[in-house]
């Protein structure tokens, strides 16, 4: 085990959850095979389902297949957290580090590793809702209360197999769990935009093709906060926003580093001086307008 | 003609009804030859007599079909734990009843220690403790220049000091889960599951993976063994990957490496095939001292944490139920997919409501995929009742009982978990005889000590820490317990034919007691010495 680098930009996390059957294989394939610019290392519990074409893998051994677009998907092993740490250890380090906890699991406890681990940021955590089969499972005697759990720790709630849009019964059962924006992954919207962010402001790289499915705002500014007042200011974001990252000016230390995914929001100091204040978010384009993310950051 | 030895012993304890007791056993090419007296292999030729064990009492090799290899490489850490333990070197260190001996021997160690080198330390438990909590200031008092950190004995919660905090970026303006803050918002050093834990163990260099698999933590847990009479032991939830068989039959195979090694491959999240195609292969190369081939399946967590799945009522005073680690349709799939392919499992279940799954998803696939000798294993089984264990004699299964935790445990399940009614019948080895399973008794150690001879004595007494008998309709006899530890466990492990009993044709492995315990009070079972043990008829001394 190497120590933590400082030199190095923090790996952000994001956590896909959801019970067995529900759709978290099809989109981590999904997302591996999208061009969205990251080299992404994805670890899953095994690579039964994984399902990369030929043309587009540079490798494949035992538990580890690289591909072309310089994204990794590994298996984890038995010990998830001795895992994270040889990710955090690989060098290259990777853009973006993307966990599927399994059926079963509750995410959060291992998303809560990107809140106290200094070298991780926090990326959220992705529940994928079986919309033919959730709310009988959310009933079920034997499971059902880790079902809910997992819904009740989600920052995003992503619907699959809801041909014809999300029923309202499982909406409103949805919504009085959680709070996070329900997502329906029917149409062939780009995942790349929720599971890993718009685009990346930390490295300036262009955002990754255009996604007709989000609107996206950037922000660069003079703005200096405090971390009350920045945090206050977060929790006042139009709700129907996705995701906010950025590096926010501060008026003693080096500034933050913010990540913020549906209701939840993280607050870092920067690793690095921050010389202007540089946003980035992500929603809906049925549901949000940039204007009105505008006026919310500009304080109206 | 290979040589003959014949030992003598003060008294053999063979388990073989034929011929319960014995003076001489007789030894060729690691085997049983002949058990009887001096003149037992007389007709198989020259014979040597060994009489360096003649004050001993022989029993066959016991057997611990529920332990983990890192019993022995947790030694590489400072012992903090409330008990006396003994390492694998033989060496007592003694347990630390209140937090001024936590500090007074760990500042002793920390003398030990080079410069700059942390401070880790592993078995605390607080449980026992009265008054005051574990923080960074008691720690702090052991060292402020090198990062202390000391593992809980639940392996779920951890105390470092203020360098330890440092290093990881703890401090006021932290805000994460499982990081404990004081009244005025500091951290107190105390740390919270893994998540919480993992920024420490990454930076001081605590590598749970390295207390497996290593040449070094391979042969510590032979020398743990050793100590406790075992000759053959599991590792029951291995994470070998393929590279790590190397290392394992070239230490296996050392002819002074004093243990019959059984790793039984962890399975939780995997793919049922890709399993069973992998533990068909590593069967395929077990070996003499290497057996390798059965599996391991997680089902829910534990009782004393609040996260076993037990029946309703549930525990005491309303705590929810438990979590699964594998949920009850994906036990269903592996059990379906392993019987399937003839794969052996090992199953853990601590609540009766898992027991429950196990039992229904092994009946299911018995209906499908018939294989009447698979022995699948029910491990810990610490709430199952007559009904369940009478559905085990019916399906063939096994039961591996948790009876080190009626000591440890016992006053807290009465008190906080399952209630007093419950907690007599806990890790019920008398129903489980009388309804006719096959019943093996275990530590799971390092959750607690590996020791045949102490579990032996709870499942015999069921005396609490406090010293009450908790549910005696539930205690079994001397040798009852001492069949459990030999060819009860034996039998779980499909080994019963080689070993477990000191009879001809047998694996010469023995136990080297200082008494009989078959004839010491029953209360003195645990204190019956160990002096070591023979392996293939090579002697080991500890």
């Amino acid at each position: 085990m190497s120590l933590p680098s400082s030199a190095l930009p923090r790996l952000p996390l994001t956590v896909v959850g959801g019970y067995l059957g529900a759709g978290k294989t099809t989109l981590i394939n999904r997302l591996l095979r999208e061009d969205h610019g990251q080299r992404v290392l994805v670890m899953v519990n095994d690579f039964g389902a994984i399902n990369i074409d030929a043309d587009l893998l540079v490798s494949a051994d035992g538990d580890t297949m690289t591909l072309t677009n310089g994204c990794v998907c590994c298996t984890m092993g038995a010990d998830l957290f001795m895992a994270m740490g040889d990710a955090l250890d690989r060098r290259p380090r990777p853009d973006h580090l993307v966990i599927e906890a399994s059926g079963i699991a509750d995410p959060a406890r291992i998303a809560a590793a990107a809140r106290a681990e200094p070298d991780l940021a926090y990326g959220g955590i992705a529940v994928v809702v079986d919309a033919l089969h959730w709310l009988a499972l959310a009933d079920d005697p034997q499971i059902g209360a880790q079902i809910r759990g997992q819904v009740a720790t989600a920052d995003l709630l992503l619907i699959s197999k809801a041909e014809g849009g999300v029923p309202p019964v499982l909406s409103a059962r949805l919504a009085a769990l959680s709070a996070a924006p329900q997502i329906d992954l029917a149409d062939d919207a780009a995942v790349a935009p929720l599971l890993l962010g718009g685009l990346s402001p930390l490295r300036g790289k262009p955002e990754g093709g255009a996604h007709p499915a989000y609107l996206g705002w950037a922000h660069e500014g003079d703005e200096v906060l405090t971390r009350e007042a920045l945090a206050g200011k977060l929790s006042q974001a139009p709700q129907a926003l996705y995701r906010i990252k950025g590096l926010v000016c501060a008026p003693e230390g080096p500034g933050w580093e913010v990540q913020v995914v549906g209701r939840s929001a993280e607050i870092k100091p920067a690793l690095d001086a921050v010389a202007r204040t540089r946003l980035v978010a992500l929603g809906p384009q049925a549901g949000i307008t940039r204007d009105q993310v505008a006026r919310w950051w500009s304080g109206c | 003609m290979a040589d003959i030895t014949v030992f003598k012993a003060r008294k053999i304890i063979t388990m073989d009804p034929n011929r319960p007791e014995a003076t001489h056993v007789a030894v060729r090419e690691g085997r049983i030859l002949a058990v009887g007296d001096a003149t037992c292999a007389d007709a198989w030729g020259a014979v040597r007599h060994d009489d360096s064990l003649k004050d001993a009492v022989l029993m066959p090799g016991l057997v611990e079909g529920h332990a983990h290899m890192m019993a022995g490489a947790m030694w590489n850490f400072a012992y903090a734990g409330y008990h006396d333990r003994m390492d694998p070197k033989g060496t007592w260190w003694k347990g630390k009843p209140d937090l001024a001996s936590v500090v007074r021997d760990l500042s002793d160690y920390e003398k030990t220690l080079a410069p700059g080198q942390p401070l880790l330390g592993w078995g605390l438990d607080p449980i026992f403790f009265a008054g005051e909590r574990l923080s960074r200031k008691h720690l702090d008092q052991i060292s402020t220049d090198r990062p202390v950190a000391i593992m809980f004995s639940n392996f779920h919660l951890m105390c470092v000091n203020s360098k330890a905090l440092d290093m990881a970026g703890y401090d006021r303006a932290t805000n994460a889960e499982g990081v404990v803050k004081d009244a005025h918002g500091d951290p107190t050093g105390e740390l919270q599951e893994m998540a919480a834990m993992f920024p420490v163990m990454r930076r001081v260099g605590m590598d749970f993976r390295g207390l497996s698999q290593t040449e070094g933590a391979i042969r510590s847990y032979g020398e743990v063994c050793m100590r406790a009479g075992v000759t053959t032991v599991t590792d029951l939830y291995s994470q070998m990957e393929d590279a790590d068989l190397a290392t394992l039959v070239a230490v296996t195979d050392d002819p002074g490496f004093p243990a019959r090694l059984v790793p039984v491959l962890g399975v939780a999240g995997s793919d049922p095939d890709q399993v069973a195609a992998r533990a068909l292969s590593l069967k395929a190369q077990s070996r003499d001292k290497l057996r390798l081939g059965a599996v391991k399946l997680m089902t829910d967590g534990s009782i004393q944490g609040w996260t076993a799945r037990v029946k309703w009522p549930g525990y005491v005073g309303g705590q929810a139920n438990g979590i699964w680690n594998m949920a009850p349709a994906e036990i269903h799939r592996m059990v379906d997919t392993m019987q399937r392919a003839g794969v052996q499992m090992h199953i853990h279940v601590n609540g009766d409501e898992a027991s429950a799954v196990a039992i229904d998803a092994i009946a299911d696939a018995a209906r499908h995929h018939p294989w009447q000798d698979a022995r699948h294993v029910l491990q810990h089984c610490q709430l199952m009742g007559m009904d369940q264990f009478v559905r085990c004699v019916e399906l063939g299964i096994c039961t591996n009982i948790f009876s080190n935790h009626i000591w440890y445990f016992g006053d807290q399940h009465a008190a906080l978990t399952v209630g007093e009614d419950r907690a007599c019948r806990m890790n019920a080895a008398r129903a489980a005889l009388d309804a006719g399973v096959h019943v093996a008794l275990h530590s799971d150690a390092p959750v607690t000590p590996l020791g045949p001879l102490f579990t032996a004595w709870c499942a015999v007494n069921r005396q609490t820490m406090s010293g009450r008998t908790l549910g005696a309709a539930q205690c079994i006899t001397v040798p009852e317990a001492l069949h459990a530890i030999t060819l009860g466990a034996a039998f779980t492990l499909k080994m019963d034919h080689e070993i477990g009993s000191i009879e001809t044709g047998k694996r010469a492995d023995f136990a080297i007691l200082g008494d009989d315990p078959t004839t010491v009070d029953p209360m003195a079972l645990k204190d019956v010495p160990v002096l070591g043990t023979v392996l293939d008829g090579r002697v080991h001394l500890g």
